[in-house]
Formats: C-alpha cells, structure tokens, sequence
C-alpha cells in the first residue's frame, strides 16, 4: 500500500486537472447541445494568450516590452489567469455566433462546424506563435520540487490541482447558488421553457459558450506547463474530455468531476505498473461504464439521442 | 435496342491495343524508363514529417535537403540536370508514409526518396522504395531494424542508430553511475529496438535491468513513471523518448528536481526536440552525430550558409537533422554524379561503400556506407548540457566522441539480409 499511494495521490492530482478541461465541455454540451470539438484549440488558445501576456508578446524588444519583463513573473501571470481565459471566451463567442445556423438542426452541423473551427484554430496559433514547442514560464514558489514522506513530487502539480479544486468549487457555487446558474441549468433541462420565461435564448447560449470557452483557456494555462505548449496540444486535450463526459454522463457537471477523478485515478496507476496500457485504460473505463450505463453515470437522455 | 454484341474485329483490335499498352505500362520491373531527355530534371520526393510528433524535425530535416538541392542547383545541377523536388507531409504516420511514397513514385514520377524521422514511416516508405526499385535515403530515423531486419537494397541509412548511441554510453555509465539500470521506453519499433540493445549491451557489461517502463507514444504525463524511478531508486535512466513526448518528458523530470539523481542516459536527443528549452531541462548525457560547435574546419562556414538561406527559421543554427539531411542528400547527387547516370542500380552501386573523409563530413573520423547494411557508419558524440554557453544556442557541450568501428551495430549485419542487385527493379531516373 506503501508503495500504491503515490500513484493514488498522483492519479487524483491528475484527475483534478482532467475535470478542469472536462467542465467547460459538459456545460456546452448541457446546455447547446453541441459537442465541441474546438474545446482543445480554445485550450490551447487560452495557454498561448497567457503567452503572450507573460512574456510580453509583439512589444518584445521594444522599450515597454523591457518595461514589461522587468515586472515579477508572479504579477504577469496572475494577469495572464485573468486575461488568458478571457480572450479564450471572446474567441469561443465568435464561435457560438458562427454555430447560430446550426441552432436547432441535426447535432452533425455542430460537430462538423466545430471540428473545422478547430482546424482554423490551430492553423492561426501556427501563424501567429509559430510551430515549435513554447515554454510557458510559471511564478518561482509554484515551480520545483516537493518531499512528501519518502518521494519527491512536483509543487507546480500541487497547485495546478489545488487551482482546479478551487475553480470547479466556483463553477459549481455559481450554477447551484445564484439565478444566472439556475437559468443555465433550467436552459439544459429544458431550453424552449426558458424561453417561455422570457430570458433571451440566443444570450444565454452565446454567454455559455463563452464561460465554457473561459474554463478550457483557463484549463490550458494551468495544464501547459505541464503538457507543453505547441499547436496541436489541444488535440491532445480533446480526446480525454470527450472520453470523460461520456463516461460521467453527458451535460452532468458531478458526472464530469467523477469520471475525472476516475480517469486520472487509471492512467495514474497502469501508468506506473503497465505503462503501456495508461492511454488504453481510459477506454477500457470508457467500455465498461457505457457497458453497465449506457447514459453514463449521471447521465440522462439528451436531445443528442434524438 | 443496343448493339451490346462485340464483333471478332473489335475484340483483336481491342486485345492488340491492350496488349500495346501493358508492353509500356503493365508490370513495371526492369523496363521502366522516365528520363527520355537527357536535360529533363531528376524530380526527388522529400517524405519529411511536417504534422505529428515529429513535426518540428520534419521541418529541419527538409531544410538540410533544400539546401542540397539549391547548392547542387547552383552549381548547374547534376549530369547536366536540374533537380526538382516535391514535398508531401507523411504525417509521423507510417500508413500515410507508404501512401506518399505511392504517389510520390507513380504519379510525381520522382526518381528517388529522401527523408524520414520515424523509424516506422521510414520502414513503410522503404518497402514501397523496394518495390520500385527507387533509391531511398532515411535521413534521420535511428532505430537499429532500419539498417538490421527491415534493410533494402534502395534504402540507405545516415543516422547513427540506437545500439551506435548505446554502444557510446553504456559501458561508461555502468562505470560511473553502477549497474542497477531503469528503462523507460517509447511503445514503438524505435523505443523498443533501441532498448533492446541497450540490454544486450547491460548484458554484456554487468549491468542489469530492474524495470522498463513502456511509454505510449503521445503521452503528456510522466509522472507515474517518473515515481516508479523514485521508488525503485536505479543508479542510471536509460530514456527512449522522442519527438514531442520528449519535451514534456523532460520539463516535467526538471519540475521535480530529478535531473542530476539519478543519472539519465538518453541514447539519442534530436536538436530540435530540446531547442529552446531551458538548461534545467537539457539533463542527462545523449548520443548525437552532429553539434554546430565542433572545433573543425567548415563547421563556422557550413553554420553560417544556413544562417543566410534561413534567416527566419526560429533554430538559428543547424542542428544533426538538418545536418543529416543535408549530408544525405548531397551525397545521393554525389554518387549520381559518380555513377555519370541516374540508373537507380548505378547509384547504389555508387552509394554502396562509399568512403566519406572526415574533413568533407564534419566529423573526427572517416566515414563509411556499409554495403551489407547500407548505414552510413559515423562519428558518434556524446553531449551533455552546457553549463557555460557561449551564447543562447550553445547548449550542448561535447564529452566524447567515438570512432564509427568502436560502435558498429555487428547485430544490424547479421539481422540485414539485402535484396539481390537482380530482384530489385532497374530504371533510369
């Protein structure tokens, strides 16, 4: 046992920071039935602008851009956790605007439109930071090592899963507890209500997508000094998130944390004692989940069935 | 109602215009002939990586070709003839690797293939190459089978290869760092192959091995690896990781403080994997056939050309896989100048043993194409990190250099067994 609780430790770190990209997904989902498959490329949008905003961007070399760098890393990037996500929402707002024709028709022409918005994406971060491998640098006291009983263990890790502890506790404070959430929530379960109500559909969806936007920029921030950052590291992204909401249950945000938890929990483990099967243990849960649910765990039907 | 019926004269005409066409378009082997025109262009087809794990290699390894070409352009080409070259991106995929070679062959009519940075892409290309009979040059991808059991008449091989990069590291490290050894692995025919001769090499010195980790190719999260290093507490890390895994293998072994205990032998680290990266993460000691630092005649020179052809580039000096690609295809339009024709079996011939000075290469010693093999047999250095660079881009810092018959593949020999001159397809290119 001695021996499994670092992988245990580790997986649930890992499955924090799973949840964190898997969130933005789920409300999606939820609530404009779409699956977006650009939630990586917004990911990866939202770790280059914090890029830029660190390491001063086009002012490089320029008097404020010397100006910039001389400020500490701790105030660029905590300037970058707050713009990053939020450029990331402007981007994902674009793109709800671009989805409106597919509003109401066969969740195909969500999904084709999605996946080449992500293609578009990725071709404009080639573009615009070019196609090498990018270091994202982060505060000093978050960085290095840390001895916790007899093994070493990353700091940064600490933080980036104490930082998506703490921001899946506000996501979920802010749908449970206060009236915009219940309208999101209400806007999940049953859209064509809400409207009877009187709330503008077509600014809830656009307001939606834009916090679900800002939550895969912010997961980005947080996962890249970990992951890397290069053009495609959104593909990267997608695959687990997808394979997380199916299996917590499609539009549940607890499903979307659960399945995390359990995820990070199996790719922890085989990757340490079967590491050849860590990437395969995430679709052998998937299997066995959909086998015994077939809406996953906290799943319900969704207008996706129809 | 149509006359559906086919009249005798129709089917003799028909069957003697089929019989026409398939007399210059049926089965190709030994009969097939693009260059009707002496002055008509030799077309190459670069298969570089320009998506996937490898892109960024891709990317230089393509550089170091182009400028091969222009030289040779500038110099009023090759027998008298410009060379053309057509690039198609095989993705890091071995499947659309054997589709590009395909196309590459039959329809773009390239009269040779260079290029590759994953073994398997290069062993997919190839196959095709040999069906051909087009000469291929892997550039830069490493794996010992290249050269050993999946080697080809067409294929020839310019990088240094896992056991080469092994054979330069083990024995020194055992000495070292002792002999409790933990492998982690890339799930693939490279990460596999180069630690198998990593463990005959343990074998053989007294090492032994007390775990190897397997590593799917595209994973983003080390750590439950890097925690087994920490439990099992090896004296040595021998890490087959490569491409883009590779980066955030070692920001994420830097993080945790791992990078001087235990001690990392890399067999093999690809400049632009590492490029950039800062020189907490540059740990470890790796095998390389190339550094833009070495003191020798030509290497300020070779540096600055790049400079002025790529004054964009975000490398902003040549590293070993634009340096291999380059070589490589300079001395495929060396040998069709050798062989004063571009018959592919007269440029194999020419390719096949050929002597390559170490002034001409760069290199501290004499290189050579083995003919059983078709691996170019090189210089290989060992590098560590610099700890007092010279400038941003003098990162690595050479510690040793061994001659190529101090660290021959012997198995690669004996696993090769190349197709006869007779069972591969003859052509003028």
């Amino acid at each position: 046992m001695t021996y499994l609780l670092p992988h245990i430790l580790n997986g649930l770190t890992l499955g924090l920071l799973f949840a964190l990209i898997a969130l933005g997904f789920t409300l999606i989902v939820g609530v404009m039935e779409v699956i977006n498959l650009a939630h990586g490329s917004l990911f990866a949008l939202g770790a280059y602008f914090a890029l830029t905003v660190i390491g001063g961007g086009w002012f490089s070399g320029t008097e404020f851009g010397v100006w910039w760098h001389g400020l500490p890393i701790e105030h660029r990037y905590v300037l970058a956790l707050i713009l990053g996500p939020v450029l990331a929402a402007g981007a994902g707002m674009l793109l709800e605007l671009c989805l409106r024709p597919t509003h109401g028709k066969a969740p195909l022409y969500g999904l084709l439109l999605t996946f080449g918005a992500a293609l578009v994406i990725e071709e404009i971060i080639r573009l615009g930071w070019g196609t090498g491998e990018q270091n994202l640098e982060v505060p000093e006291v978050i960085n290095g090592p840390v001895l916790i009983g007899g093994f070493i263990y990353s700091k940064y890790k600490f933080f980036a899963a104490g930082f998506s502890a703490a921001s899946i506790l506000c996501v979920w404070l802010f749908l449970e507890r206060t009236p915009y959430g219940a309208i999101i929530k209400a806007g999940a379960h049953d859209s064509e209500m809400v409207r009877a109500l009187g709330y503008d559909l077509s600014r809830l969806r656009l307001l939606v997508f834009g916090f679900g936007a800002s939550l895969s920029g912010l997961a980005g921030i947080v996962m890249v000094p970990i992951w890397g950052l290069r053009p495609h590291v959104g593909i990267d992204v997608v695959i687990p998130a997808f394979l997380i909401i199916v299996i917590g249950g499609i539009g549940s945000f607890w499903g979307a944390v659960v399945a995390a938890l359990m995820v990070g929990l199996a790719v922890g483990i085989t990757g340490a004692y079967a590491g050849a099967w860590a990437t395969m243990s995430m679709y052998i849960l998937l299997i066995l989940v959909i086998g015994l649910r077939s809406r996953g765990l906290f799943g319900r039907k969704s207008a996706l069935e129809n | 109602m149509s006359d559906s019926r086919i009249t005798r004269r129709r089917l003799l005409t028909t069957a003697a215009a089929g019989g026409a066409v398939s007399v210059f378009a049926g089965p190709w082997k030994h009969n097939r002939v693009w260059a009707q025109a002496t002055d008509k262009p030799i077309r190459i087809g670069i298969t570089s990586d320009a998506s996937g794990q490898y892109a960024n290699s891709g990317a230089s390894d393509r550089r170091g070709m182009m400028m091969a070409i222009d030289e040779a352009n500038e110099r009023g080409g090759v027998l008298g003839r410009q060379i053309e070259y057509i690039h198609i991106d095989t993705e890091t995929t071995p499947a659309t690797g054997s589709r590009v070679a395909e196309r590459m062959i039959t329809r773009e009519e390239c009269g040779f293939l260079v290029g590759a940075v994953h073994s398997g892409v290069a062993n997919a290309i190839s196959q095709v190459a040999q069906k051909y009979g087009v000469v291929y040059l892997n550039t830069n991808s490493s794996s010992p089978t290249e050269s050993g059991q999946n080697c080809h008449r067409v294929k020839f091989v310019w990088d240094g290869n896992g056991t080469n990069f092994a054979k330069a590291a083990v024995k020194n490290a055992i000495d070292t760092f002792g002999p409790k050894w933990m492998l982690l692995t890339n799930d693939y025919v490279w990460g596999h192959d180069t630690a198998k001769a990593t463990k005959a090499l343990l074998a053989e010195y007294g090492g032994e091995v007390s775990e190897e980790i397997l590593i799917p190719q595209g994973t983003r999260d080390f750590s439950s690896a890097l925690l087994r290093v920490q439990q099992q507490k090896p004296g040595v890390v021998s890490a087959a990781i490569g491409g883009d895994d590779q980066k955030a293998f070692r920001q994420q072994v830097a993080q945790l403080g791992m990078g001087n205990s235990p001690a990392w032998i890399n067999s093999q680290q690809d400049w632009p994997d590492v490029y950039g990266l800062p020189l907490e993460n540059l740990f470890g000691v790796f095998g390389t056939t190339w550094y833009y630092k070495l003191d020798l005649p030509g290497v300020a020179e070779f540096v600055k050309k790049y400079q002025e052809r790529y004054p964009d580039t975000q490398m902003r000096v040549p590293g070993n896989v634009f340096y291999n690609g380059y070589m490589a295809t300079r001395e495929l339009l060396a040998a069709v100048e050798r062989a004063g024709s571009a018959n592919n079996i007269a440029v194999i011939k020419a390719l096949e043993d050929h002597k390559m000075p170490a002034a001409e290469r760069m290199q501290h010693h004499d290189a050579w194409i083995d003919a059983n093999t078709h691996q170019v047999q090189q210089t290989i250095y060992l590098a560590s990190a610099n700890g007092k660079p010279s400038e941003d881009d003098d990162m690595f810092e050479i510690v040793a250099n061994a001659a190529p018959d101090v660290v021959m593949d012997k198995g690669a020999a004996a696993a090769c067994a190349l197709e006869s001159y007779e069972d591969t397809p003859s052509f003028d290119a």
